[in-house]
């Protein structure tokens, strides 16, 4: 896929992006259901991981920048090495795709349709994935980027109308450090969002001194995600395993502005804005990383295959949401694990391996 | 021309938008409106009678009128189980239900003798149905609290809700929903509050042209009234375990700072070398409280800063005159209110110890201030529910004139 560079900026949104999948509508409640509110500290424990990411995919970038990820892996390990891990990436983003989808379109089908609509929702999310992928990453990043602000407001909306109900502060350290740690592990698949920034490291413009902006666009988005869950949990309590749609929830739940008419509204388009959004990124994620698998594909055809491959494992149930999160304990865990750790690993080998070269080179 | 048909034709985003359109377009058109598929839901009653349970819903089928009006009826359905009921009254309607605008779901006390998360599981299982919604029960059938309150709603435009809606914001501790019963449902204590309201026989033959607008709604159109007394109902592992009267509730609210307008009632006292009684009205409230275990007893501390309004004088009005003397507040009228204060708390702490439901949230309070020692303590107790009981309450009033 060859595309025009992004700037540091729409790379930061990107990233504030994808730290909100999958974290905004069921997290929250199925990690109560395993530590209460101690996913408080989870989550935080989590993005402080992720956050680690940066640094390494920013060094990758200076060592080598405009080389493509593939191409750093097969230069510095082995072909049959790149292969793999963007194997494990194609897999990594087309369930991502499939969890944010489903996840949404379970929120959606409980606040507006009561039957099943999978295809309608199918057929409206579709063309416009498929669009972003055709036109490249460039321009669905300057689609965001203008969209960018709606949607922060839209979130923040729901954040500060759920303030005016009644809330209290979660109560904190009620779970064991066996289950906090089983409970980061199951949801592992959740996080390892900076990803996205290593596959498409070859297509950022970072400017000398622009380094610090990801820093402070991570920050960001992962505050506003921490304090959905604080008010989430403050505002539900012993009841937050029963709300699935967190963002949504905050804001439904209030006899006050039920009283005033629906305001969920702001929550459904935030919701689907994002979705749309996420949906793009990881699916462009995906395409990516098949194209790199088998670069003589023509940009058409993967396009088409992902569409493919999309519908059929929904056909066959493995993209529906109660599936996916039954499920998702046992085979995400590992994928995860696979992405926040050990592929950062991979990265810091490379790091270390092009350091001595250059070490050598000098002497 | 050609070459500009061409370049919007290049537009991929164009092309998807006509086939959306190509797609939609006879879909809409066809489609028949979805009133003619589903009826709106705006409250929902249950009852059981002889291990059968009968849903009552207060539906309205949207027809175009020149007027606000809007035509609602009751359908109940009946069955073993309540998902069943509502299976049937989805017959009686020929329609779908939509229950994303109920506002309302009404219980009848029957049902509270067993845990009644059992009845109103499908309700939340049921994700349409929002977890705001109103929660009450009722000393008739929820059906007949319903047929009345329709009757209500056409000659007052009162809605039930609102009615339910003024007893949550004064009267009761919490709001009156589903997501509020859950909650002391699901709490380590399993105690709930939700409101009552009464159907009493109406006596329209000695007050026909009376119109009673403070707490009891006639209702022209049947023999029944709803009457709002205020009541409540307290719940343990989601069964009734007592029906609280209004100052029962006034006395677990001054703990709630959400809850104000109470009337305190002093009687005999004196003023100008005359007895009255007088009627002070909570105006603001401050509270503060502190927990601690002293010698290993649980010690709740409560500062109550209330601030307090004159409101009625009874007694000898010739003697009355409208001046300020009346709303100084002398140590005679303190200690008078301090004792009625405290008589009420009291009271109904008894009625929370006595049923074990721990309303206020001491335990919860304990927990989060003194978790060691609270902990070991339960640790002693045969059961958690105890605990109320070992609580030492140490209430202090200060009243303020407002």
């Amino acid at each position: 896929m060859i595309d025009k560079k992004i700037s540091v900026r729409q790379a930061g949104i990107l990233i504030i992006i994808c730290l909100m999948a999958n974290k905004i509508l069921l997290l929250p409640s199925l990690m109560f259901q395993q530590i209460k509110s101690d996913s408080i500290f989870a989550i935080i424990l989590m993005f402080s991981l992720d956050l680690i990411f940066l640094p390494i995919f920013l060094k990758l970038k200076s060592l080598y920048p405009n080389e493509k990820l593939i191409e750093i892996i097969s230069k510095k390990m082995s072909k049959i090495v790149a292969k793999i891990i963007y194997i494990i990436f194609a897999i990594y983003f087309i369930f991502k795709v499939l969890l944010v989808f489903s996840i949404t379109y379970v929120y959606f089908k409980q606040q507006i349709y009561q039957d099943e609509f999978l295809w309608l929702i199918i057929i409206s999310c579709l063309p416009v994935i498929n669009h972003a992928l055709t036109v490249g990453l460039r321009a669905f990043s300057r689609t965001i980027e203008l969209l960018f602000s709606i949607v922060i407001v839209g979130f923040i909306l729901c954040l500060a109308f759920s303030l005016f109900t009644e809330m209290s502060m979660p109560i904190l350290f009620v779970s064991d450090i066996k289950s906090f740690f089983s409970s980061i592990y199951k949801h592992a698949f959740s996080f390892g969002d900076y990803l996205f920034l290593f596959v498409i490291i070859d297509k950022i413009d970072i400017k000398k001194g622009d380094s610090k902006k990801l820093y402070e666009y991570s920050i960001f988005g992962m505050i506003l995600v921490i304090l959905l869950f604080i008010i989430f949990f403050s505002k539900y309590q012993v009841t937050a395993f029963m709300h699935n749609n967190a963002l949504a929830d905050i804001l439904v739940f209030s006899i006050q502005f039920n009283a005033i008419g629906r305001l969920d509204i702001i929550a459904m388009l935030t919701i689907m804005s994002i979705t749309l959004f996420q949906l793009e990124i990881f699916a462009y994620g995906f395409c990516d990383s098949f194209i790199n698998l088998f670069p003589k594909l023509n940009k058409f055809v993967v396009i088409l295959f992902f569409d493919l491959l999309f519908a059929l494992l929904y056909y066959f149930s493995i993209g529906k949401y109660e599936i996916l999160v039954n499920t998702s304990h046992y085979w995400s865990p590992m994928l995860g694990i696979f992405v926040n750790y050990v592929f950062p690993i991979i990265c810091l080998i490379i790091i270390a391996l092009s350091r001595r070269r250059k070490n050598e080179r000098k002497y | 021309m050609k070459e500009n048909i061409k370049k919007i034709f290049h537009n991929p985003m164009l092309i998807v938008f006509i086939l959306i359109l190509i797609f939609f377009t006879p879909l809409s058109i066809y489609s028949p409106g979805e009133n003619r598929n589903r009826g709106i839901v705006t409250a929902i009653g249950i009852d059981k009678n002889n291990q059968e349970i009968e849903i009552s819903l207060l539906t309205f089928i949207p027809t175009a009128n020149q007027t606000y009006k809007v035509k609602s009826s009751i359908i109940s359905g009946k069955g073993t189980t309540v998902a069943e009921a509502v299976y049937d009254a989805q017959l009686q309607m020929g329609r779908k239900i939509g229950l994303a605008h109920a506002k309302t779901t009404i219980v009848n006390e029957e049902l509270l003798s067993e845990d009644v998360s059992m009845y109103v599981d499908y309700l939340s299982r049921v994700a349409s149905l929002p977890e705001n919604t109103v929660f009450i029960s009722t000393n008739n059938t929820a059906k007949e609290l319903l047929e009345t309150s329709q009757s209500l709603e056409n000659e007052l435009g009162l809605k039930l809700e609102q009615l339910v809606g003024f007893n949550a914001n004064n009267i009761y501790v919490t709001d009156t929903s589903l997501e509020a019963f859950y909650k002391g449902y699901f709490s380590e204590v399993k105690s709930s509050i939700i409101g009552s309201i009464s159907l009493e026989e109406s006596d329209k033959g000695s007050n026909q042209e009376e119109t009673n607008v403070d707490d009891s709604k006639e209702n022209s159109s049947s023999n029944k009234k709803i009457s709002n007394k205020g009541e409540a109902v307290l719940l343990k592992d989601g069964k009734m375990v007592a029906k609280l009267n209004i100052d029962q509730l006034n006395g677990i609210n001054l703990l709630n700072t959400r809850a104000l307008n109470q009337i305190i009632t002093i009687d005999n006292v004196k003023l100008n070398d005359d007895l009255y009684t007088l009627n002070y009205r909570i105006k603001n409230k401050n509270i503060f409280s502190n927990t601690n275990f002293e010698n290993d007893i649980p010690i709740y501390t409560i500062q109550l800063k209330l601030g307090m309004e004159l409101v009625e004088i009874n007694g000898l009005h010739d003697a009355i005159k409208m001046n300020t003397e009346f709303s100084e507040i002398n140590e005679e009228i303190q200690n008078k209110l301090d004792i009625e204060i405290k008589k009420q708390f009291t009271n109904a702490l008894n009625v929370l110890k006595e049923n074990k439901t721990d309303v206020l949230g001491i335990n919860e309070k304990f927990f989060r201030e003194n978790r060691i020692m609270y902990l070991k303590y339960i640790e002693n107790l045969e059961n958690i529910d105890d605990f109320l009981d070992k609580v030492n309450f140490k209430l202090n009033v200060i009243i303020q004139p407002d």
